[in-house]
């Protein structure tokens, strides 16, 4: 017997034809009875999420229920197994499972959500009696590998862009963000990525000001947020937990002096000032202040650059974690 | 077993909570062991303060060895009461080594009287006075570690230094700065009560202790005015609570 998967994901096809072999969760468990059905095909599990769609199989002959596959998408889907699907044979298709469980294939690398959605999948074909000896034994391992990378690495940590490097930020200083209120100063496309991905980690209030008004108004309504006068921004710096700046003006927006006058009526509170202007907005002797934690772009940027090389280096160990353990064990089908 | 045993058995627990936790923060995750760990450290402190205590006839606070270990039971006690609520994070990492020290040290054999003598009669607010204050030490001591857990953190967001297991596993800014000032109130208040029992203690006269126990009651009372009232810088509230906690034990070691 063995071990075959066919699949497409989200860097081999584009979402057009990805939505078209999207297969819902409750009907896992029919596709994989479906494949199962075909002569040459003894065992089959489908797996679907919004990224990927792959069909394992275990068969005495490959060619044959590679055959027999291309048939059932055509017949299934209307589509025929083109340069946007992949084949894996053996112990490659094992890697490529554990790799997928690992979160190491997923579009956001590490996320954790592909390792139910794998088990669904399984779990779905399981039920319909249509796994044997090869995929009960390679699904159980490649969870069991998930678990140890997950565990043993840090797949998962660092962000790897300017505004989730932010946000991240914010996180630790502030905790969670829900009562953190943004200052977003300049309606630039930087300040409203970052202004969003704060909102989206809860972030409740954003005012936002820029020298024109009428752009200031539209990034408020677009963020749920309240425009303010560039005359004015002076004011919010009170009440405000986190600012983002990115103006296009040629001098420091905000010195020292602004921040050292509202200090008392802050009560000292903790301020998160992200300047991602060039030239910067925020004067870097603000950062010398004591309650102040200031970031400018290069800071930001090298942070991200830091995650990315790190999560390179977490690839390699995460597939040494894989390969390791793939070779304790003799899987029957590769 | 006797009291010398089981605070030896408390310090083995803490040990054991300290290395562990250190190890699992190094391997890049935190230890699930400490809270137990810490909590069997509790258990047998109880069990030999209560035996000193039997022994006494009063509150274990008489020589130096006791009330060490009774200041690392009530740090041990804040711990258990403070690190789950807050859900401060690496508390234990930093408490536990902490509780080693204390409780090694009291253990040094001349400083717990063996056998002490059973006491022929105790007065009440001397007992609370006592009792109280070190009680509040456990408060004070837990909300300098508060804010050495926050200068640290402070120095890694200002100097970048934004990856590593301890960054990723300490907790935020304003946790770390809300634990500081309430452990702070909390100790300042037990603290009040203590010093209230002490002047209440009947034929005392003229008490250095009592002296300088007002003395670290007033700055402790200053830093926690200014904290709620007026506001401090968070690096200066972590490191008065800090230096502050230093001073008072140096002071109280002397005496």
């Amino acid at each position: 017997m063995k071990l075959f998967c066919l699949g497409l994901n989200h860097e081999t096809a584009p979402v057009e034809l990805r939505e078209k072999v999207s297969i819902a969760n409750t009907h896992l468990g029919e596709e994989s009875t479906a494949l199962v059905a075909c002569d040459t095909i003894a065992e089959g599990v489908v797996i679907s999420t919004c990224n990927r769609t792959e069909f394992y199989l275990a068969a005495e002959s490959i060619e044959a229920a590679a055959v027999a596959l291309a048939d059932h998408l055509q017949t299934r889907f209307g589509l025929t197994t083109d340069e946007h699907f992949y084949e894996k044979h053996a112990r490659e298709a094992a890697f490529h499972l554990c790799r997928v469980v690992s979160g190491l294939d997923s579009m956001v690398l590490g996320e954790t959500e592909i390792f139910g959605q794998v088990k669904k999948g399984y779990a779905a074909a399981l039920e319909a009696g249509v796994t044997g000896g090869v995929l009960n034994r390679l699904f159980q391992r490649a969870f069991s590998v998930g678990k140890k990378v997950r565990n043993s690495t840090g797949i998962q940590e660092g962000q790897t862009s300017v505004g989730s490097v932010a946000v991240d930020l914010a996180e630790k200083i502030f905790g969670h963000l829900r009562d953190s209120q943004v200052m977003v100063i300049g309606a630039g496309e930087m300040s409203r990525t970052t202004a969003q991905s704060l909102l989206s980690r809860g972030a409740h209030s954003m005012f936002v000001t820029n020298r024109s008004y009428d752009k200031a108004v539209a990034l408020a309504d677009e963020m749920g947020g309240s425009a303010i006068r560039f005359d004015d921004w002076e004011e919010s710096l009170q009440k405000v937990d986190i600012i983002i700046s990115s103006t296009g003006a040629p001098h420091h927006v905000i010195k020292p002096e602004h921040i050292e006058k509202v200090r008392r009526r802050r009560k000292y509170r903790p301020i998160l000032m992200v300047d991602i202007a060039v030239p910067r907005d925020i004067d870097p002797l603000v950062g010398d202040i004591d309650e102040v934690y200031l970031y400018d772009v290069d800071g930001l940027q090298v942070l991200a650059a830091e995650a990315r090389k790190r999560r390179q280096e977490q690839i390699r160990i995460c597939e040494a974690i894989i390969e390791e353990e793939l070779g304790k064990t003799q899987l029957p089908g590769l | 077993m006797t009291e010398r045993w089981l605070l030896a058995l408390a310090t083995a627990f803490a040990a054991f909570a300290a290395v562990n936790a250190w190890r699992s923060l190094l391997g890049g995750h935190r230890s699930r062991w400490t809270l137990p760990l810490l909590g069997l450290t509790f258990i047998a402190q109880l069990m030999a303060l209560g035996l000193r205590g039997e022994m006494r006839g009063a509150c274990p606070l008489s020589d130096p060895g006791e009330i060490l270990a009774f200041l690392s039971w009530s740090l041990v006690l804040f711990y258990l009461m403070v690190g789950p609520t807050y859900r401060l994070s690496l508390l234990g990492l930093f408490t536990a080594p902490l509780v080693v020290i204390l409780q090694l040290i009291a253990l040094i054999p001349e400083l717990m009287t063996p056998n002490p003598p059973h006491v022929e009669s105790t007065d009440a607010w001397r007992e609370a006075h006592a009792a109280l204050s070190v009680l509040s030490f456990g408060s004070l001591t837990l909300a300098a570690v508060s804010g050495i857990m926050f200068v640290i953190l402070d120095h890694l967001l200002k100097e970048k230094k934004l990856t590593g297991n301890l960054f990723n596993n300490l907790p935020s800014v304003h946790n770390l700065i809300d634990s500081t000032k309430r452990l702070l109130l909390i100790g300042l208040v037990i603290l009040t009560i203590g010093i209230v029992a002490g002047f209440l203690t009947p034929n005392l006269g003229f008490n250095v202790h009592l002296v300088v126990a007002s003395i670290v009651w007033i700055a402790y009372a200053v830093l926690v005015s200014l904290a709620y009232v007026r506001g401090l810088p968070p690096h200066k509230l972590a490191f008065s609570s800090v230096v502050l906690f230093l001073v008072s034990i140096f002071a109280f070691g002397i005496l």
